[in-house]
């Protein structure tokens, strides 16, 4: 093993409360571009851009940390411009936080013919076919280029329904061994906090060795990777929960590529706190609404002469009304959708701004301790008070935390 | 001493007031100031937006109100009725005052002209007859009759009504076509008229030929309905040197839907009097990914001024070309619109390389910018008394047509939603499916296709040794 030296980092993580019955915790996490409030949600701008939202309108949501994607950015517009242009954040003219992924995950699944060695991940050039290679090292350059606040090691990722054992192993201890060559790669760890991912499937003994040993190199923050491939919900609640018993508690824990409201909520009675996913932004542009009775499809007909808000209550710019407010109907969501890109723009800061502000009323629960009574209200409102609709996953993984939403 | 059309307290919603050239025999440009009840004052010569489905296409409400200064909104009835047959379009269902701007969440602040059809329009299989015209709704033509449409007119309440017209798109009339035009125009005028509410603003139609086909129909407007109209709107800009030049025709504000393809040809019908505009070339521009650089009469010290190789300025800047890539510079460095403010070309060009909605979200923002400040210089020019020179020097200054577009230009409608699916997954599955990767997008754009050498170049990745 790597002797163990501390390592630099480049964020602050205060931690402000601890839900007395549950696992959550609510944080200040300070990084380069600013203060971010845990438990918080990541939209993605995969291009350096989020679904046609102006910087301006997603800082507005509230957002202060957003996802940009290595492998898209390293394609277009390349290091080269990124390096020329001076980062993402000038790139995009984004004020606040960035984090980046590693590219690795990307790269695997568009790219067929992906395959991983012990040097990276392989591939065959789609254009001529001439055989490439992304290594740990190239995955740190591109991500040191794009200066995005936090970045994410390169790991070798395997759908956690795999059946192979071996394989699976195999992956864990190469992603131990990345995030060595991760670390020794990276070149601003005092602007840069890198984050390391743990693997090792559904196997709980796996992932409790690969905890130890990433715990021991002790980068800035620690991500659980791997998930919300394909998995059971509650063999999903069963990792998280048993990493984050075994994650220090002074640092951010990253669940990756988690986005359902539900999951959310339960994922953070774990004990994580930080989350990305493309579903909401992406789930806009078919003209679907977030919200605390659920996913609405405004382009259904019966929406056609709802003259009500998105959602009732909705403090985002499109529901309000008055004072700056621009009183968007359901009716008129549903005559855009589909038709003009402005139509997904509103629900975009609509569902955006669902997953901040419910993002950020699981965090004054937290700070109040009533945590547990949000629960029960989030899902009595999701599934209509009617508890026989309530996801065995969720009142399973909850008990198991000390909440009986069934009581 | 200026002249006002308008009778504030007589239940009229609208006045116009012509600040400038007040010798109504002598044709020439002029300003003015529109003024409605309600929404701000437009100081003319000025343009309304053109907008699809009742948006400007790009730009959300909000953008609209914080980083646009246009005059108000061009709207078409047939971008709201295709559900007509089935029973009453959504739009009329709206409550509220002023269904149309609700419904459209439209800023308060901006002046809505309602006109049967889009600017441009598509041209319909089947004609007119006597009592309708053929429109094309989001699910195919329909028919509008003269009746529907008053009564459109009626429930949505637009700041200002363009009275049905009859004009046959696409294929040029035959005499006797030409003949019934005038009558047919008349007759629904009149319709409208009788039937709309005091308040209801009204502007009447100029036809799209001679002047002499339809002098009855506008000998009538001066002699008969001068009083009940408010506004002309002409489909072919060089009847306005025709208009009867009565006082209260002269009066009128005239609006322009001839859709001028350049900012010389809008000069031109400024020159002969014009006062309002619609300017689809905007939307053209922006969605070819040309960035708008033209300034009135001369570009301004810190400006673009890219010459075309033989002397002249181009209009326009092709956002397309990766020379832009690594540019740190505005759009235009002379403009103070929020894209160039907080933006550089570098990202823009990104963005349409990428096929990023934002990319015309901000040429739009940008284009609709240059013109509003287009048009303040020509009031500008107007007011000083430099108008023609200052066109002579614009017409020598710069190209006559907006650049080409390059080949990669411009985005089709809608083409985000036209190749994919409803396919969305499920609430509450037990399990997820692969939403992590963005590959349904991607698919198609997001491989990379350079050749290995460039791939390496760039750091994404490299080749390998055998
Ligand atoms: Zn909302
Ligand atoms: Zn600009």
């Amino acid at each position: 093993m790597t002797p163990i030296t501390p390592m630099p980092s480049a964020l602050a993580f205060e931690l402000v409360a601890r839900c007395s019955t549950t696992k959550a915790r609510a944080a200040i996490l300070t990084l380069p571009h600013g203060p971010v409030q845990l438990p918080l949600f990541m939209p993605v701008a995969t291009q350096a851009s989020l679904k046609g939202l102006t910087p301006q309108q997603l800082e507005e949501t509230g957002c202060r940390l957003c996802l940009n994607n290595t492998y898209h950015l390293g394609l277009k517009p390349g290091q080269e411009v990124l390096e020329k242009v001076g980062g993402a954040h000038k790139l995009q003219g984004w004020k606040h936080n960035i984090l980046t992924d590693s590219g690795g995950f990307q790269m695997v699944s568009l790219l067929k013919l992906a395959n991983i060695t012990e040097e990276g991940v392989r591939f065959l050039s789609p254009h001529d076919g001439t055989p490439m290679l992304l290594t740990p090292e190239h995955s740190i350059a591109l991500q040191n280029t794009i200066g995005s606040d936090i970045i994410m090691q390169l790991d070798d990722v395997l759908v956690t329904t795999s059946p192979d054992t071996k394989r699976m192993r195999e992956a864990m201890e190469r992603s131990v061994r990345w995030l060595d060559r991760c670390i020794a790669a990276h070149a601003n760890p005092t602007k840069q906090n890198l984050f390391c991912i743990i693997q090792g499937g559904l196997d709980l003994q796996m992932r409790t060795e690969c905890c130890k040993e990433m715990v021991a190199r002790n980068t800035p923050g620690i991500a659980i990777g791997g998930l919300s491939g394909g998995e059971a919900k509650a063999d999903y609640c069963r990792v998280v929960n048993t990493c984050t018993g075994l994650l220090p508690e002074m640092k951010p824990r990253y669940v990756m590529g988690i986005g359902y409201p539900e999951d959310l909520v339960v994922s953070v009675a774990l004990g994580a706190d930080m989350f990305d996913c493309v579903w909401p932004t992406r789930t806009a542009r078919f003209g679907n609404a977030i919200t605390k009775h659920g996913v609405l499809n405004l382009r259904h007909a019966r929406y056609a002469n709802d003259f009500g808000p998105v959602e009732e209550g909705c403090g985002c710019v499109c529901c309000r009304t008055g004072d700056g407010g621009l009183g968007i109907t359901k009716a008129f969501v549903h005559h855009v959708a589909a038709k003009e890109t402005v139509g997904a723009h509103l629900l975009t800061m609509h569902n955006v701004w669902y997953q901040l502000a419910l993002m950020r009323s699981v965090r004054q629960s937290i700070i109040e301790d009533r945590f547990p009574a949000f629960l029960k209200n989030f899902f009595s409102d999701l599934h209509g008070g009617d508890k026989s609709k309530y996801p065995e996953w969720a009142v399973e993984a909850l008990k198991n935390v000390g909440v009986d939403l069934m009581e | 001493m200026a002249a006002s059309n308008g009778f504030p307290g007589a239940g009229r919603k609208i006045a116009f007031e012509i600040l400038s050239h007040l010798d109504a025999n002598v044709a020439g440009p002029r300003l003015g100031k529109l003024s409605i009840k309600g929404r701000h004052d437009v100081e003319t010569p000025n343009f309304f937006a053109v907008t699809s489905r009742g948006v400007i296409p790009h730009l959300t409400p909000d953008v609209i109100s914080s980083h646009t200064h246009i005059g108000g909104v061009h709207m078409a009835l047939e971008d709201f009725v295709e559900r007509a047959m089935g029973g009453t379009p959504p739009v009329v269902n709206c409550p509220g005052p002023s269904p149309l701007h609700t419904f459209t969440a439209l800023p308060k602040s901006l002046p809505s002209l309602l006109a049967p059809r889009r600017t441009p329009a598509v041209s319909a299989p089947n004609g007119n007859s006597n009592s309708a015209i053929s429109i094309f709704t989001s699910t195919g033509f329909q028919v509008l009759s003269n009746k529907s449409y008053i009564s459109y007119v009626e429930n949505l309440r637009p700041d200002i009504a363009i009275s049905l017209a009859d004009i046959p798109y696409g294929a040029l009339p035959g005499t006797k076509r030409v003949a019934k035009m005038g009558d047919r125009t008349q007759e629904w005028l009149s319709q409208l008229i009788n039937e709309k509410r005091e308040e209801q603003v009204i502007f009447a139609p100029v036809l799209p030929i001679d002047y002499l086909d339809q002098s009855e129909y506008l000998n009538n407007i001066a002699d008969e309905q001068a009083d009940e109209v408010s506004g002309l709107a002409l489909y072919d800009s060089n009847l306005l040197p025709d208009i009867p030049a009565t006082t209260a025709i002269t009066k009128l504000p005239r609006l322009s839907l001839d859709e001028p393809s350049s900012p010389r040809q809008i000069l031109r019908q400024v020159s002969l009097g014009m006062d309002l505009f619609t300017v689809p070339f905007i939307g053209f521009a922006t969605d070819a990914g040309i960035a708008l650089t033209f300034r009135f009469p001369r570009p301004l010290p810190t400006g673009v001024a890219i010459s075309n190789g033989v002397g002249a300025l181009q209009l326009g800047v092709d956002m397309w070309p990766a020379v832009h890539a690594t540019s740190v510079t505005p759009l235009d460095t002379s403009c103070s619109c929020y894209t160039c403010t907080s933006h550089h070309r570098a990202y823009v060009q990104h963005l349409l390389s990428a096929k990023e909605m934002l990319g015309w979200v901000l040429l739009q923002v940008h284009n609709h910018h240059i013109l509003s400040e287009f048009f303040a210089a020509i009031r500008e020019s107007i007011s000083s008394g430099n108008f023609d020179a200052d066109c002579e020097e614009f017409g020598r200054i710069y190209e006559s047509e907006l650049p080409e577009k390059s080949g990669q230009g411009p985005r089709v409608r809608g083409y985000h939603f036209k190749s994919e699916g409803p396919s969305e997954p499920k609430k509450n599955r037990p399990a997820w499916g692969n939403l992590g990767s963005d590959d349904q997008e991607a698919s198609s754009k997001l491989v990379p296709d350079e050749p290995a050498a460039e791939l390496e170049g760039k750091g994404f990745a490299e080749k390998m040794e055998d």
